[in-house]
This record gives C-alpha cells, sequence and structure tokens, in this order.
C-alpha cells in the first residue's frame, strides 16, 4: 500500500509543472486499437515523445511557430500533421493520429503481435508471451522456444520426443500446469502434447511466472503455460515439412475456410513428426562389455530411440456472427510411438524394444463472444471430452549392448536379463485407460472503462482403468483405481484507474477436488458366496487462494509491475490414496502445498531513438513454499512394511531475479538477450538446504539480421545466430570447501549456439529455412549423464496461402 | 580452515612414518608378526560419512570416506572433517562400502544412478586420497544397478552379490498356485576385478507355505560357511492373498530362513529355517552374518520377539538349541539389530533400536551393546553418549583390530567421535572428533 501512495506522489509532482503549449493526442491503428511505443515527434526530434499503453502522447514546453508534427511506429506507414502556436498564450492541441499498416513491411504480422503481446506484459503479472510467428517459419520446436524464455527451464530426458519437465523459477514437475487454450494438457495425454503439437498450430504461448489470473486459474504451484492455438478467423492455407538430422521428419498443414456471408467455418491441422533420434552418445556409462566383465567405452549411436506422432484436429463451426465470435465443435486425434533406450539415467544397459505408446481422441467445443446480450459482457467456453490410452511395451529379455547388439555376458555369451524385461521390474504390457473431460468456461463484464468483473470455472476429471496383459485375469481383477474431479473457481476484478496509468486485478480462487479410490476385494454375499466388490473410498479437499497483480505506469516507459498470489496445489490421486501395487497406503489427511508467491518487476521501454528500439524488463521474485509433498525417508521402520503414506514435510523457498532486453534497429537487426538465476532451497524438519540437481543459472541470447531485396526483388532472406548458456550444476547438495570426487556428479557448464538462415521468396508465400543445431558439437545434458543430439542440421520449407 | 591445514600436517607426517615403516619392513617382520596381538599395528580408519539430501539423515547426498591411522582414530584430540575434506564416493545413493580386512583397500559398489552396479577398488592413501586400482566392472546386467553385495570372508577374495525376481503363477483356470522367487548370484574377484560366477535358480519354500502365498522378496548379505563350500544368504519372505494376489500386511510371521547354495559352484539350493527365531535375515546395508568358531552367527530383523543372533552350524542347518534373544539379554522389548560385529573372541557390537527408543529426526533411535555370542548375553555400551537424533539405520561398517572394535557415533547433524570398544574387558575409548554438517550422519569405518 505504501508503495501506491509513493507512485502516486511521484506522478502527482510529474505533472504538476506548468508548461507553455502542449500538443496531446492518441495514436491507433486501423482498426482503433492504441499503439504502444509510437514515436510522436517535432521536426529534427526536437521534441520527442512516446505514445504509452493507450496510445496517449503529450508533447509540452512547445514555443510559438508552425511545426510538422510527425508519427511513426514499426511496421506503419509514418503520418505527419501541421500544427501552428500564436503569442496568444499557452495552448493545448489536441492532434490525433490513425496510422495504416506499411503493407510492404514482411514484418507487419509481427509488429501488430508484439502490441499485443506488451499488453499481456504490462498487464502487472509476471507473463512473457512467446510470438510463434517467426519460430512456426524455422527448425524449431515448440519446447526449444520455451526453453529460451526467461525464467523457463526445460529439461529433457534425449531428443524428440522424449520425456520433458517444465521448471518455471525453480518449481518443476506438478508445481507447473500447462494448458491448451486453458484446458490442461494432461486431458490430452502425451500423444497431443508440447513435443507433437506443430508450432503452425500455435498463435502463441503465454507463460505466468508465480501469479496465475483467474482467468487460467488451477492448482498451479509455481506457475503456469497456456497455449493459445491459432484463433484467426481469416481464410487460409499454411503447409510445412521440415527434414533432417537422424532422419527427422515434421510436417504440418493447417487450413481455414471461411463462407463469408454465413460465417461458416471449418478449421482443421495435421501434423506428423518423427525422427530415430540415432544421434551419437559417449561416457561413462557407454560401454561394450567382454569376457569377466571388462568394459570396453565406445562412441554408440542410439538404436532405440524413434519417436513418432500423428494427429490433427478438426473443427466446424462459426466465426464473427452475430451470436458468436468463434463457435466451433470438432474432434482431436492423435497418436504417438516412443522408443525408450534407457531409464532416468544413461546406465551400461540400453534398451531394446522397451516403448510407449499412446493416443488420444476428444470432442471439443470452443464458444466466444464479446459483448454478449450487452456491451461489455463477454463470454467464453472450452471443453474437451474423449479418452486417452497408454502402453508400456516392454517384453524383451535378451540384454543389449550399446553397439546395439546383444550384449555378451563375463562368460562372452548371449544372455538374458534375470528379470525378464529391458527395465528392471519385469516383463509388461501395462495399459492404462482413462476417460478424461475438462471444460472451462469464463465470463466477464466490464461495467465501464475502468471497472471490469471477471469469473471462471474449470473442471477436469480423469477416471482410469489399469490392466497388464502379461499378468493373470484374477491379479489384473484385483487392480486398484484412482480417479480424480476437480472444480476451480475464481473470481476477479481488474481496475484500470489514474489515467489508466494504473492497471489491477484481485482475484480469489475456491479449489475442490474429490480423489476416488476403487479397489476391488472379496466379500460374502447373502447366501455366504465369495464375489468381488469395489471398495470405494472418496476424498474432498477444498482450498481457497488469492492474489493481486498491478501495473503502473510511472512515465509511458517505465512501468512498475508487481503481483502476489497464495497459491495451492491440491495432492493428487497417488498422494492422497498411493499408488496400488506399490507399499504407499492412504494418507486422507494430507494438505495440500501452498505457496506464496511474489513478483516485482519493471518494464522499461519500448523507447524508439531514431532508427534504435529497445525494452529492458526485469522481475526479482520469491516463492515460499510450505507443506511440501513427498514419501518420508526410509527407516528400519517403514522399509520393510507397506505403510509408507505420503507426507507433508517441510517448506521451501526460491528466490532470483529474471531479466530481459530486447534491442531492434531499423527493422533489419533485432538482439535480444536474457538472463535468470535462482535460488531453491528446502527446509525439512528444521535443516534447510539447497536443491541439487537444479539448473539455477541459464542465459540466452539471440541476433537476427535481414536483408531485403538481396537475392530477388521484393525477397527478405533473415540470418539468426542463438546463444544458450547453462551454468554448471550437480547432481548431490553442494558439498565441502575440500573435498575431492565432486566432479563426478557435476553436469559441466554448458555452452550451445544455434545459426540459422531463412528465405521469403517474393511472392510471400513461400519461405525456405535451414538451421544448424548446436554448431560446435557440444556434448549436452539436462540430467546427470543423459547426453542430448549434437550437431544437427534441419532445412524446412512453408507454404502458405491467405486468400483462395 | 585450521582443521584443513592441521589434518594435512598430519597426512604428511602419518605419509612419512608410513614411508619409514615399510622401509624398515624387511628387517622386521617376525617382529610385526609377533606383535601383532597388540593394538599397536597401525593400520588406516577409514571413516565414512553420509551428506544428507533432501531430509534429514537420508544420507543421499553423498557418501565421502576420509582415512586416518590408528592412532588418530584413537586420539580425542584429532579432528575428522570428512563433510569438508572427504573423498566422494562414486554412488547415488548411500554408497555400499567394504573394505580389506588391513584396510589398506576400500570396495565400493555404487548403489543406483547412472553407474549403478559399477565396481571399484581404492588403495588407501591416508586423508581424502583414494586412488584407484585395477579396472571397473559392473555387475548391474546381473542383479540391476542397485546391487545388494558383500564381501565373503576368505582373505579379501571374494564378493558377491544377489537379487530375486519373483512372479506370480496360476493354473489353468487362474487360480493362484505360488510366487516363483528367481535367485541371481554373482561373484566377483575382488583382487583382479573381473566376474567370477553367476548362476540363477528357483527358490522354493514348502508346498503349504507357498499355497498361503509366501514367497522370498528380498534377499541379501550372502556369507561363507567356516568349511567354504556353502553359502548362505539372508532372506525376508513377503505374504499376498492367494484369493486376489494383493499383498498382505498383517500376517503370521514364519521362522527365519536362508537360502543355502553350494560354493563355489552355486547350484542346489535349499532353504533352511530357524525354529528360533522368526523373521527376516537379509539385514540391510551392513554384512549381517559372521563365520566364528566354525559356525556362521546370523542376526534376524523384524522379529516379533525383538532380534535373535541366529547360528548355524558346521552342518548347514539352524542350531535350534542356540537361543540368543536381545530382548532378553538386554531387557528391552522389540530389539531390532541394525548393524553388527563380532570380534575373534566371541564378543560382538552391535546396533540396535528397541520399541524404547526416542522418535528421533531421522526415526528411532540407536544404541551400541557389547554382546557374548558363548554366555549369550549383552550391556548396552554407557560410555557412548545417546542422543534422540543418534541414528543407526544406515550404518555399515566396524573395524576389528584384535579384541577391539572400532565404531563411529554421532547423532544426525552433531558432532561425534569414533569409540573403541575393547570387547574383552569392555573398555570403551573415546578417540577422534568426527566434525559432522548439518542434516547428516556418519556410517561407519572401514
Amino acid at each position: 500500500m505504501k508503495l501506491f501512495i509513493l507512485l502516486f506522489t511521484i506522478s502527482l509532482s510529474a505533472f504538476s509543472q506548468q508548461s507553455q503549449n502542449t500538443i496531446s493526442g492518441k495514436v491507433v491503428d486501423n482498426l482503433g486499437q492504441p499503439i504502444l511505443g509510437a514515436t510522436v515527434s517535432l521536426p529534427s526530434n526536437t521534441k520527442v515523445a512516446l505514445t504509452d499503453a493507450n496510445g496517449l502522447y503529450e508533447l509540452r514546453n512547445i514555443s510559438e511557430g508552425t511545426f510538422v508534427v510527425t508519427t511513426s511506429y514499426m511496421g506503419f506507414a509514418s503520418q505527419s500533421k501541421e500544427v501552428s502556436f500564436n503569442k496568444d498564450g499557452a495552448k493545448t492541441v489536441v492532434l490525433n493520429f490513425n496510422l495504416s499498416e506499411d503493407v510492404k513491411s514482411l514484418d507487419q504480422v509481427l509488429v501488430q503481435g508484439k502490441s499485443e503481446k506488451a499488453k499481456i506484459e504490462t498487464s502487472g503479472f509476471a507473463v512473457d508471451v512467446v510470438k510463434l510467428e517467426e519460430a512456426s517459419l524455422r527448425n524449431i520446436q515448440t519446447n526449444e522456444l520455451l526453453n529460451t524464455t526467461v525464467g523457463v527451464k526445460i529439461r529433457q530426458n534425449g531428443g524428440l520426443g522424449s520425456e520433458t519437465n517444465y521448471s518455471l523459477n525453480g518449481l518443476s514437475g506438478n508445481a507447473v500446469r500447462i494448458f491448451i487454450d486453458g484446458i490442461p494438457i494432461a486431458t490430452y495425454g502425451s500423444s497431443f502434447s508440447l513435443n507433437s503439437i506443430p508450432t503452425s498450430m500455435i498463435e502463441n504461448i503465454e507463460v505466468y511466472k508465480g501469479v496465475v489470473p483467474g482467468h487460467l486459474a488451477d492448482d498451479a504451484l509455481g506457475g503456469a503455460i497456456n497455449i493459445i492455438l491459432n484463433k484467426d478467423a481469416k481464410t487460409n492455407l499454411n503447409a510445412s515439412v521440415s527434414y533432417g538430422s537422424f532422419n527427422t521428419l515434421q510436417a504440418s498443414v493447417n487450413g481455414l475456410y471461411r463462407f463469408d456471408d454465413s460465417g461458416f467455418t471449418v478449421k482443421g491441422s495435421l501434423f506428423h513428426n518423427s525422427s530415430d533420434n540415432d544421434y551419437e552418445v559417449s561416457g561413462r556409462s557407454v560401454v561394450v562389455t567382454g569376457l569377466g566383465g571388462t568394459q570396453t567405452p565406445i562412441t554408440a549411436k542410439r538404436f532405440n530411440d524413434a519417436y513418432r506422432s500423428t494427429g490433427g484436429m478438426a473443427q466446424v463451426g462459426f466465426t464473427d456472427v452475430k451470436w458468436a465470435d468463434q463457435f466451433f465443435v470438432g474432434v482431436t486425434g492423435s497418436d504417438d510411438y516412443k522408443e525408450v533406450q534407457h531409464g532416468a539415467f544413461m546406465t551400461i544397459t540400453p534398451y531394446k524394444d522397451r516403448f510407449l505408446e499412446s493416443d488420444a481422441l476428444l470432442a471439443n467445443l470452443t464458444y466466444q463472444k464479446k459483448n454478449l446480450f450487452t456491451k461489455g459482457l463477454d463470454v467464453n467456453v472450452n471443453g474437451a471430452y474423449g479418452k486417452r490410452n497408454r502402453v508400456v511395451n516392454d517384453t524383451v529379455a535378451w540384454a543389449y549392448s550399446w553397439n546395439g547388439e546383444r550384449a555378451v555376458d563375463f562368460r562372452g555369451e548371449e544372455y538374458q536379463y534375470i528379470w525378464g524385461s529391458q527395465q528392471e521390474g519385469g516383463p509388461t504390457l501395462a495399459t492404462i485407460k482413462r476417460k478424461v473431460a475438462s471444460i472451462r468456461s469464463g465470463v466477464s463484464y466490464e461495467i465501464n472503462e475502468h471497472h471490469k468483473f471477471l469469473g471462471n470455472h474449470v473442471y477436469s476429471g480423469t477416471d482410469r482403468e489399469d490392466s497388464d496383459e502379461l499378468k493373470s485375469v484374477l491379479e489384473n481383477a484385483f487392480v486398484g483405481t484412482r480417479d480424480l474431479r476437480k472444480n476451480i473457481y475464481s473470481l476477479s476484478y481488474e481496475l484500470t484507474a489514474l489515467d489508466k496509468r494504473l492497471k489491477a486485478s484481485v482475484f480469489g480462487k475456491h479449489y475442490q477436488q474429490k480423489t476416488i479410490s476403487n479397489d476391488p476385494s472379496i466379500a460374502q454375499d447373502s447366501e455366504g458366496n465369495d464375489i468381488i466388490v469395489d471398495e470405494i473410498v472418496e476424498s474432498n479437499n477444498t482450498n481457497n487462494g488469492y492474489g493481486f497483480a498491478s501495473s503502473y505506469a510511472i512515465t509511458s516507459n517505465v512501468i512498475l509491475l508487481a503481483s502476489a498470489e497464495k497459491a495451492i496445489r491440491l495432492p493428487d490421486e497417488t498422494e492422497v490414496f498411493g499408488n496400488d501395487g506399490d507399499n504407499v497406503v492412504a494418507n486422507s489427511s494430507i494438505k495440500p502445498e501452498q505457496s506464496e508467491n511474489f513478483n516485482l518487476g519493471f518494464r522499461f521501454g519500448r523507447f524508439n531513438i531514431n532508427k534504435h528500439g529497445f525494452t529492458i524488463s526485469t522481475n526479482v521474485f520469491t516463492r515460499n513454499i510450505k507443506d511440501r509433498i513427498g514419501l518420508p525417508i526410509e527407516t528400519s521402520l517403514n522399509i520393510d512394511d507397506e505403510l509408507i503414506v505420503y507426507v507433508n514435510q517441510g517448506s521451501g523457498t526460491s528466490k532470483g531475479i529474471d531479466a530481459q532486453v530486447n534491442y531492434s534497429y531499423d527493422n533489419n537487426f533485432g538482439l535480444n538477450f536474457n538472463v535468470s538465476r535462482f535460488d531453491l532451497q528446502i527446509e525439512s524438519n528444521g535443516v534447510e538446504v539447497e536443491v541439487p540437481n537444479t539448473p539455477f543459472f541459464t542465459m540466452n541470447g539471440g541476433l537476427r539480421y535481414s536483408f531485403e531485396n538481396l537475392l530477388q526483388k521484393e525477397s527478405r532472406l533473415n540470418l539468426f545466430y542463438n546463444i544458450y548458456f547453462t551454468d554448471e550444476f550437480s547432481y548431490l547438495p553442494s558439498q565441502g570447501t575440500n573435498t575431492v570426487g565432486d566432479e563426478f556428479f557435476a553436469i559441466p557448464q554448458q555452452l550451445s549456439q544455434d545459426i540459422g538462415i531463412s528465405y521469403a521468396f517474393p511472392n510471400k508465400k513461400l519461405v525456405a529455412s535451414f538451421d544448424v543445431k548446436n554448431i560446435f558439437d557440444e556434448a549436452l545434458f539436462d540430467n546427470l549423464s543423459v547426453q542430448k543430439p549434437g550437431r544437427a542440421f534441419y532445412l524446412k520449407l512453408n507454404y502458405s496461402i491467405n486468400k483462395f | 580452515m585450521k582443521i584443513i591445514s592441521l589434518n594435512m600436517k598430519k597426512i604428511a607426517l602419518l605419509a612419512m612414518s608410513i614411508g619409514l615403516f615399510a622401509a624398515c619392513s624387511s628387517d622386521d617382520d617376525t617382529n610385526v608378526d609377533d606383535t601383532s596381538e597388540e593394538v599397536s599395528d597401525s593400520r588406516w580408519i577409514t571413516v565414512a560419512a553420509a551428506r544428507m539430501g533432501e531430509d534429514p539423515g537420508d544420507g543421499n547426498g553423498g557418501t565421502l570416506i576420509y582415512a586416518v591411522s590408528t592412532e588418530d582414530a584413537r586420539n580425542p584430540d584429532v579432528t575428522i572433517a570428512p563433510f569438508d575434506n572427504g573423498f566422494i564416493a562414486q554412488s547415488n545413493r548411500t554408497a555400499r562400502l567394504q573394505s580389506s580386512e588391513d584396510g589398506t583397500t576400500i570396495f565400493n559398489i555404487s548403489y543406483g544412478g547412472d553407474t549403478g552396479g559399477n565396481f571399484v577398488r581404492y588403495t588407501v592413501e591416508g586423508g581424502q586420497n583414494f586412488v584407484q586400482s585395477g579396472s571397473e566392472i559392473n555387475i548391474a546386467p546381473y542383479v540391476g544397478t542397485a546391487p545388494r553385495w558383500v564381501k565373503l570372508f576368505d582373505g579379501d577374495q571374494t564378493g558377491a552379490a544377489v537379487y530375486v525376481d519373483n512372479e506370480n503363477e496360476f493354473d489353468e483356470d487362474g487360480n493362484y498356485l505360488r510366487t516363483e522367487a528367481t535367485m541371481g548370484i554373482v561373484v566377483l574377484d575382488l583382487q583382479n576385478s573381473e566376474i567370477k560366477d553367476f548362476q540363477e535358480h528357483s527358490v522354493t519354500l514348502s508346498p503349504e507355505e507357498e499355497a498361503e502365498g509366501y514367497y522370498i522378496s528380498r534377499i541379501d548379505m550372502p556369507a561363507l560357511n567356516a568349511a567354504g563350500t556353502k553359502l548362505y544368504i539372508g532372506a525376508r519372505l513377503s505374504k499376498l492373498d492367494p484369493a486376489t494376489t494383493e499383498s498382505e500386511s498383517d500376517y503370521e510371521v514364519l521362522g527365519s530362513k536362508t537360502i543355502v547354495v553350494d560354493y563355489p559352484s552355486l547350484q542346489n539350493p535349499t532353504v533352511i529355517t530357524s525354529t528360533v527365531g522368526h523373521g527376516d535375515t537379509n539385514g540391510y546395508r551392513s554384512i549381517n552374518a559372521f563365520e566364528y568358531n566354525g559356525s556362521v552367527y546370523q542376526a534376524n530383523q523384524n522379529d516379533p520377539e525383538g532380534s535373535h543372533i541366529l547360528k548355524i552350524d558346521a552342518n548347514n542347518q539352524y542350531d535350534d538349541s542356540y537361543d540368543f534373544n536381545l530382548d532378553a539379554a538386554l531387557g528391552v522389548q522389540g530389539a531390532y539389530i541394525l548393524a553388527w560385529r563380532p570380534a575373534g573372541n566371541g564378543k560382538a557390537v552391535v546396533a540396535y533400536r528397541h520399541n524404547g527408543s526416542a522418535e528421533g529426526v531421522a526415526g528411532a533411535q540407536g544404541f551400541f551393546a557389547l554382546v557374548d555370542l558363548n554366555a549369550k548375553t549383552g550391556q548396552t555400551i554407557n560410555e557412548i553418549p545417546y542422543d534422540p537424533d543418534f541414528y543407526l539405520f544406515q550404518y555399515q561398517g566396524y573395524v576389528v583390530q584384535g579384541s577391539d572394535i572400532y565404531l563411529t557415533q554421532a547423532a544426525v547433524g552433531q558432532n561425534g567421535n569414533i569409540y573403541v570398544v575393547d570387547t574383552e574387558t569392555g573398555e570403551v575409548t573415546k578417540g577422534a572428533e568426527l566434525v559432522n554438517a548439518t542434516g547428516s550422519h556418519f556410517i561407519g569405518v572401514f
């Protein structure tokens, strides 16, 4: 509160100076949307102002005379107006500008997008909006793009399609919720995921760190990532195909056709990805064993790591009609196959023919309408309902070696593992069938330009059924299942005040979750015969959270952002009831994990000086976690019994800073750089330790340079360079000052560089891109000893038509 | 820093004295043999410490070792700080260490992680200097990446690791028959870093026991008999409900069982059952069965009557006339042997907890007792200080030198000491101070 008073005082003092003549006004685009950061200047830049988020500007202390006032913004045609001041004393003239897009500029979409991006990024949340227009033309995967976003760290257990873990400001795993258009991504399963969805299907990705707005409410302890699929309602067709190293093929087609008379719209997307992921690896566990167990290190090609995913989405409905901005019903279907080369680590026993298959088929519904019934009332509904399945296939008992051949034992003979499968645990065809449903609905009402109320509800539910064809009928009959039903309600109030300099939203969230355990057991019927009955136990968990986000524009270019939330993560079905088959039993009194999350940030910019433009933003954060859920340590009391329960076992903190800089020159040159650093500690039984195995310091940089008309007229050539840095981190907690042997557990400092080139042909329909990743073939690791792909080359062709 | 420099000085002194000792040894050969009964023989005592991972006492944050001379180990003015100055053994979870009988070599098999199952030998050179010797081999292909292994008492020649795989069996109508337990035994040549043998066998219980759903679910702690002709393998039994195949938790605990196989052929597995003790014989992380005076003495765990030390005679059968119950010997309820070690005189140091143990930061409080295998008596060692956070579940190592047994004592996160127990007289000497780290503990000497 003190902060606001202080800011208020500062702003008042800034405005109390009296001036001579003043020119003020508003700069909007051809759709009437305000433009942020447009330059308004007098001749020879004697006076320059930039528009704020509402497109407003003011030029003060102007002496008498006649002036040409010019306004310009990247991607738009500049505009000039004349104004005169005589000696009659101080006067204020209002000059409004209506800029039209510069159609010659290829960057038009990008620039227009940026103003929308800037709007979200200055709303008060610690949020980054990742635009995909440019990336979707290149050989870049969604996960790679997210990984370069400030404060986000993605850790992947190998190449394309491999298991991925997302971390936001140090919080990871189930503390991070991922959505597709507000629907939890778990609804779709692994076959329709950030690994498989083509970048061309995605409009942008919002990354909310620590504080999640009401309209995306979920039990997200550390933040949320929302993937927004294309919402464009213009007829278009886009196709792309990319091919490169490790036999990697990625193809996608997206199309939309709108009958302009009726608004009837048909929309479809198809994608296919495949890769052998047969990149080279080496290291202490990549060996071939011989007589007596002797080991010979080799450089091996991964031989059981192929990935294949195919899927699509088809929707029919209406766009931009009286009763709906968007109304679609459709289906989403996907299927994937992923071979598994090793477990969590690369060991001397690589897997052969262990693979995962999953598929999903869901019906979906989308409805969006602004100003429904009355001005200011917006409604949106997004839902998915269907089923998804997953099978783990591991039935080969023969041991394989890193050279891809059958391994030999100490006697020199081929051999089978005693456990009869590749992964210890025995042969399996474990199948999980899930019925999934999720629906998110939101209503917002804008009373006037100052006050807005939003209500949101999301339901998600999973019914699960487990079986294993390799197990007996009896064993399958008594497998217990765990179901989950989650309802989250949120109510938000948004305030815009002080000349739109202050934007604030406060929100409350109500969490309600029911977990259901279903364990078949034997009982006697009335005649004393044994019958199988389902023992159903339900557990309800409700909780409340709240938060706020606010931004204050100290000047139009200096914005202070602050947000905080008391976030909750409800215990999942396993944490409440344990996993059937494990030694974990129910703990119905388990409490949700809680975290108090704070963000404080500044955003400077966008400043435009001549042809230079730059933005600097930074955020400092803390996350104070309580009641972390985990398994207790093994003791002599629990090692041999069946009584292990998940418990709330202490607290944790993550503190750090994110910063990023964007610079551009004259539409041709772009530079961006970001840095994230945090300190993650957990506390258990009064003892605090730094969490090991955490990449706590990362930096990413990118350069882009464009040549216009270099080879052909009306063509554009882009050159790209990217660099990624991850500081050394250790699998072990930090050791003493003088210990030796630490390097065994260290994941060394990593520096990786990519280059790329893209060429847009003069017809603007065809864009070709060539990318070289990890150009110096560095050994890269997200996890201890699990090597990621080395140098790789990819070529991509995109073809798009916007008019038929 | 002071501690470090002090230690560096000591290492240098020690290295010099060893050098002198080695230089003179050819003249003194007979002399050395004559005095070997005395405790004056200097050898390395390697202290093992387990750093906290996520929770106090979990020991998952690295296993650190540091070697000092016996003189230093016995000297209460010496400070040992493995967490600051130690060598980190290669293991993702707490390493399972073994040492040569003379303390000059440490054997380690990595437990879990990317190098799980990897066997490494280190020559002990004092302080943090452990020099890897011989080639690396890995037993993960035979017994998995988290091997349960120990060194056999055959002059440091052999290590043995075991694994059991379970699978339920059904008749044609789908009714439960039994649970198959497939046992794997791998034998290592510790001197030449070679895998010597691997054998797989089905292990059966009695038809009645199997029909009720009992099966061997975990095996560990192979021990050689006095004649060197049989290997005894400790076993844990579990039980499932034959009607549903679901695990049971509250069932009748059967008489303690041990699997006996021929050695060195590793053939002809049989199961022997004690009528004295009930519960498991697979121990946890430290050797659970020792040869003494022609018989093998084996501790059991999870015994409803409290742990027993059981006796397997030269005929490879349990001697059911030998009834050594720790509850009775110590006058406690629910004694549970966590780690133990006899000296050559039949007197042993036992780390245990019991029902009256305080609940400390990492579980039940531990105690040390001095027991007599012949007299079947025992006495808690009261000269060692006990703290509710003194925790011995992961305790692994004792050094036996003549009738002296060396051990480590330190509550979780607190400093402690090496203690030397003269098993003959019961005299307890407080030795070097052990400098602890937050949430961490010591897991023994080697």
